[in-house]
């Protein structure tokens, strides 16, 4: 499994619709708004890179997104 | 099942209390056995005794192995690799744990040995939470926020008016044994349960099964010392007594019962400890006098218990009670401040030892090293901005491997979608 943080950058006002469509992109497990330098963080559970590159087409043609920043997680220390 | 990472400290947390809450139940009718209603302190040990043996038989068989995984790490703890040997690291917080398991076991038992009905003198032992915020206040370094306080106190009186009986009285003595013996030990029981769950073993996160194990091990050693020790000051038998309905086929199939079940109810609040302050955590087992209620209509029915009251008064006190109860729990629930830091680290320098310094720091719940833009990334949950910054931001500061980070506050957000 590859896990991934998709840091995104919203045009002012779509923010609502585009989670809508977030929501229904398969493999994102998790969305935040957040304040900041970006707009939205995204975490994103693959099975490979190909899935990972789907995410991301997907998002690219979301309304209102205009920029991604995908970080890959290497390693990751997390509560159980 | 798959439950939100954000709701999963309040489910185990709750469930755990429902468990208790059926424990309760159980014990009360393991307690009122003729055997143990003579020589609470013979339970107290045979409790520990059967609970030892049944505990090593459950651990087996969740250290069982199926597709490489341990069936205990499915079902109940995944941090859970197997039955283990105790670590010497381990040792110093066992040997708190179970000494305080012990005296609070052989406290409670004074109570219901010197009580008749000791209900209205135990309601009193929820007063534990208000213990553990001042311990924790000067042990963590961690003082509450006026949230923490305020549902606290809201919690803790409600859980004193919803499992208040007018059927108890209230002696000095039992009153001395609920606030200096039960609540300190409990509270400090808490405390070292939470340090054994947030160390790391083998470079993995501990986990609550072993945790538990060694517990009920460490609680036998220090009950049956004790009791020794008291038999040989007072020339009596409890020991021999305990050892002797331990082995009685009846008591133990009791005494197995109600500590299989007390195990999960142990493993989930030992895996809630992890996650959340000691405070919090009892605040939230409050719900098991809730729970409670259910069961004891059910004992009353199957005639197992012959007294609930149902005189008005109390009925509208216990609402009153439960009201409290459930608000201070929903009000910690919600007032949670959660963000993202990303981190950029200084050239050269290395990612483990970052990533374990930014580990070591209370409030922060993943590291994530990534290949991106940033080194790495990291989920903070904290009860205020203020304490996010004393807590979390200044220690971030004094990582000298670290070049430079940026908040980001979560607004809002979607798991599991």
């Amino acid at each position: 499994m590859i896990s991934a943080y998709i840091l995104i950058t919203m045009q002012p006002g779509k923010t609502d619709r585009a989670i809508k469509e977030m929501r229904s992109i398969p493999n994102i497990v998790k969305i935040s708004i957040i304040a900041g330098e970006y707009d939205i963080v995204i975490r994103a559970q693959v099975r490979n890179l190909e899935e990972l590159l789907e995410v991301t087409d997907k998002l690219q043609v979301v309304e209102g997104i205009s920029k991604t920043t995908t970080q890959i997680i290497e390693k990751e220390i997390s509560v159980q | 099942m798959n439950i939100p990472k954000k709701h999963l400290f309040y489910v185990l947390a709750i469930s755990s209390s429902f468990i208790a809450a059926a424990v309760t139940g159980l014990d009360s009718f393991v307690g009122g056995q003729s055997a143990f209603k003579t020589d609470p302190w013979a339970f107290a040990f045979s409790i520990f005794f059967v609970g030892a043996l049944v505990t090593l038989l459950i651990s087996l068989f969740f250290s069982i192995r199926v597709k490489g995984k341990a069936v205990g790490a499915k079902v109940l703890d995944p941090s859970f690799q197997g039955i283990r040997l105790i670590q010497k690291s381990e040792v110093r917080n066992h040997l708190a744990a179970g000494l305080m398991n012990a005296i609070n076991t052989i406290g409670y038992c004074a109570i219901v040995s010197t009580v008749q009905d000791p209900s209205v003198i135990l309601s009193f032992s929820q007063v534990v939470i208000l213990y553990l915020l001042l311990m924790e206040s000067i042990t963590e370094k961690d003082v509450p926020t006026l949230v923490e306080v305020q549902s606290s106190v809201i919690v803790t009186f409600g859980a004193i008016l919803a499992s208040l009986s007018l059927n108890g009285e209230i002696n000095p003595l039992s009153m001395a044994i609920v606030f200096l013996v039960i609540n300190p030990t409990w509270a400090i029981f808490s405390i070292y349960q939470r340090r054994l769950k947030l160390m790391r073993i083998r470079n993995k996160p501990n986990d609550a099964i072993n945790i538990r194990f060694w517990n009920v091990v460490f609680s036998l050693l220090f009950t049956g010392a004790i009791l020794l020790g008291f038999d040989l000051a007072t020339n009596g038998s409890h020991l021999m007594s305990g050892l002797q309905a331990a082995f009685s086929p009846y008591l133990f199939l009791l005494l197995a019962a109600t500590m299989g079940t007390t195990f999960f109810a142990y493993v989930l609040y030992i895996r809630s400890l992890g996650m959340g302050k000691a405070s919090i955590n009892n605040a939230i087992r409050a719900s098991t006098i809730i729970f409670a209620i259910p069961f004891s209509l059910l004992l009353l029915k199957l005639g197992i218990i012959s007294q609930f009251s149902t005189d008005p008064v109390m009925l509208i006190i216990k609402v009153i009670g439960i009201t409290l109860i459930i608000f201070g729990i929903v009000s910690f629930a919600f007032t949670v401040v959660k963000a993202y830091i990303f981190i950029t680290i200084k050239p050269g320098k290395k990612h483990k030892e970052v990533m374990d310094k930014l580990w070591d720091i209370k409030g922060i719940t993943h590291v994530t090293v990534t290949a991106g833009k940033y080194d790495i990334m990291v989920k903070v949950s904290t009860r205020t901005l203020l304490k996010g910054y004393e807590r979390i931001i200044k220690k971030i500061e004094e990582i000298p491997e670290i070049q430079k980070y940026r908040w980001a506050s979560v607004l809002r957000d979607w798991e599991n979608i």
